[in-house]
């Protein structure tokens, strides 16, 4: 075996370069659908594990996907608000633990300003962990404090990306930016207090702030109209608003975790049963769920093409060998002379390309983990998806199998093209 | 004394065509050599592959070596030719992707019995290869060689050196000297046969080139007329 394994690899190598090309196309090949499955995995844990602590969440009555990709994920904007009474009726409720409104609407150079209270400090989880401080401490309570109005606390890659320390004097946009109705809030400068650690969770990508402080910056817009364009306003005006009068009148939705999980059902019944407002409490894992639901179309064509791809990868190389077959009657007619038997030959081709796929798919691996290495920072910025490159998951391993399958069955089309025509030869292949 | 080869009425035809071979009879004691003459496409190598165990016997008597192959299957006429035969073709006698010593090391890689009977004689196949290469005039220089860079004349030796490598008791040649220079053809059939000699392995050999002719114990000339 150790002989023809040697001989199997000598003679590929004498052909490297046509080899080569094929298993750089099998490499790419695997590359796409072990990258495609990775994502997919990594997505689907990320997002779950974002949601670990919230139980339910609330928000006006519309599509449970929506209010989940807003609120968690910062993905899309709420086109509608709830009141803001429905929080304060949820904070009542006994079987609520806590309670934690969202405000959303504003960023910071593209990252989304959260309007929150402290309480999601204490009680947020991410991983199944909750909230750690690089540096620094929660912003305070404006209703105590008036100063608490200026402060903001970053996530961690927010405060990464732009070098931000504490101390530090930020000024957050109207809107998301880059809109000809877009505007600084450059009258009400924030003040960096905190500084999160990173959690791998959406909330590294916010900017966070009282829900007070989010009243004031928009105090006077009433209209929708900046009041630069009013004039208005001028910088002095924030210290001067009562904190007591910047309660919010809306919010874009509440997080609620609960005493007791078994509860859930019960909270939810009452929720949207109130008559004031009609409210829509959802639960993640199921709204995550129905979203990848919708997902999974995409997923699976996206792996079936991968798929696809990889089958015709392997499929050229047996093209390759088989091109090649011509040329190597003459070698198959040396080795028949020396005893080799028409089996044996059958098994010597196998092992060839057996070979040049596996090469390539072992390549396709490493470059899918070194690929998902390289671009882990940028996923779990730009797309909150926390990818753990490594040993291949249970489903990539069965991919790989698939695919190791694939290969042989591939294979085996020059392999018997080498027996048949090398017991047709005998010692006397046709002279090229 | 033992035979190489004892064929009798060996009759063998392609489906739906007359018999392109027939010999009525034909006995090689073990270490003689046999000529077989006759011209390009009568039917030579066919009866080489036959006697090489390559192709199925159809119908007559051929022994090889003291075995039927008529009663053998495909398996054990592979592995009597493995073990005990040399074949020697008219070019192209080596796999190019190999080296030269790999290439002359080939048969007792494949077979332990050759290099057994090799490391016998010769305390070591490496030994017997190195020995035989130097019997047949190739240069040692030329050992780790590619085979590409070699001339015809080099490589023809190379594939004698192969043929005679862990002691086989019969070489098949096939045209071993048409594409060497008149010069070169003589030198090389008389070390080749000189060299089979020693060991004690019979040579078989067929060529259209009837001046080869008396340096063997036995001639064979191709019934050509009556055949047609």
């Amino acid at each position: 075996m150790k002989f023809w394994l040697g001989l199997a690899w000598q003679s590929a190598w004498s052909r490297r370069q046509a080899l080569a090309l094929v298993t750089v196309s099998v490499a790419v090949s695997v590359l796409i659908l072990l990258s495609v499955q990775q994502l997919r995995e990594d997505a689907r844990r990320s997002f779950s594990n974002a949601l670990s602590g919230v139980d339910l969440i609330v928000g006006p009555r519309g599509s449970a996907t929506e209010l989940m990709l807003y609120s968690v994920f910062q993905i899309g904007r709420p086109s509608r608000n709830m009141g803001y009474a429905g929080f304060q009726e949820i904070q009542t409720m006994p079987q609520v633990r806590w309670a934690v409104p969202i405000q959303l609407g504003d960023t910071y150079q593209g990252h989304p300003v959260l309007g929150t209270t402290a309480t999601l400090f204490t009680e947020f989880k991410s991983q199944g962990r909750g909230l750690d401080w690089a540096q620094g401490r929660p912003f305070g309570n404006p209703q105590q404090n008036a100063e608490a109005l200026k402060e903001v606390v970053l996530g961690a890659e927010v405060a990464r990306r732009f070098g931000h320390a504490l101390g530090d004097k930020l000024v957050v946009t109207h809107g998301a930016g880059g809109g000809p109705e877009s505007t600084e809030h450059d009258d009400q400068p924030l003040t960096v207090v905190g500084i999160l650690k990173a959690t791998g969770a959406p909330i590294d990508r916010s900017v966070l702030v009282n829900l007070e402080t989010f009243e004031a910056m928009h105090q006077g817009w009433g209209l929708g109209i900046s009041p630069h364009a009013l004039q208005a306003a001028n910088a002095s005006q924030v210290a001067s608003l009562d904190p007591k009068e910047l309660t919010p009148v809306s919010l874009s939705a509440v997080w609620i975790g609960l005493h007791s999980r078994t509860e859930v059902f019960s909270v939810r019944r009452k929720i949207e049963s109130f008559n004031r407002d009609p409210l829509m409490a959802v639960m993640p894992g199921v709204a995550l769920d129905e979203l990848w639901q919708v997902v999974k179309v995409v997923e699976n064509s996206l792996v079936l093409v991968g798929m696809l791809v990889a089958v015709s990868a392997m499929l050229s190389v047996a093209a390759v060998l088989l091109v090649a077959m011509a040329a190597r009657r003459k070698e198959w007619a040396i080795l028949r002379a020396m005893g080799v038997a028409p089996t044996s030959l059958l098994g010597y081709v196998l092992l060839e390309s057996v070979l040049v796929c596996s090469l390539g798919i072992l390549a396709g691996e490493i470059g899918s983990q070194g690929l998902m290495w390289a671009a882990q920072d940028l996923l779990r910025v730009q797309f909150g998806v926390l990818v753990q490159p490594g040993w291949p998951s249970a489903e990539s391993w069965l991919s790989l199998a698939a695919l190791v399958t694939v290969a042989f069955v591939a294979s085996l089309l020059p392999a018997w093209q080498a027996y048949r025509l090398s017991l047709m030869d005998g010692l006397h292949p046709p002279t090229l | 004394m033992p035979l190489a080869l004892h064929l009798s009425e060996l009759t063998h035809a392609w489906p739906g065509q007359a018999p392109l071979i027939h010999i009525a009879q034909l006995t090689l004691p073990q270490g003689q050599h046999l000529f077989i003459q006759g011209p390009s496409g009568c039917g030579k190598s066919t009866l080489l592959s036959l006697l090489a165990g390559v192709q199925q016997v159809q119908q007559g008597v051929c022994q090889v070596l003291g075995q039927n192959l008529a009663t053998l299957g495909p398996m054990q006429r592979d592995q009597l030719r493995g073990e005990h035969m040399g074949v020697i073709f008219q070019q192209f006698n080596l796999l190019p992707f190999l080296d030269v010593a790999a290439n002359a090391l080939l048969p007792t890689r494949l077979f332990a019995s050759r290099a057994a009977a090799a490391s016998q004689v010769w305390g070591s196949p490496l030994a017997q290869a190195q020995a035989l290469a130097e019997g047949l005039g190739l240069p040692s220089s030329l050992w780790h060689q590619p085979v590409h860079q070699l001339s015809v004349g080099q490589q023809q030796r190379v594939a004698a050196v192969r043929a005679l490598m862990g002691q086989p008791q019969l070489i098949i040649a096939d045209e071993p000297t048409s594409a060497l220079d008149d010069a070169n053809q003589l030198e090389f059939l008389d070390l080749l046969l000189s060299t089979a000699e020693k060991q004690g392995a019979s040579v078989v050999m067929v060529s259209h080139n009837a001046r080869l002719a008396d340096r063997f114990h036995q001639v064979h000339v191709w019934p050509t007329k009556e055949a047609a």
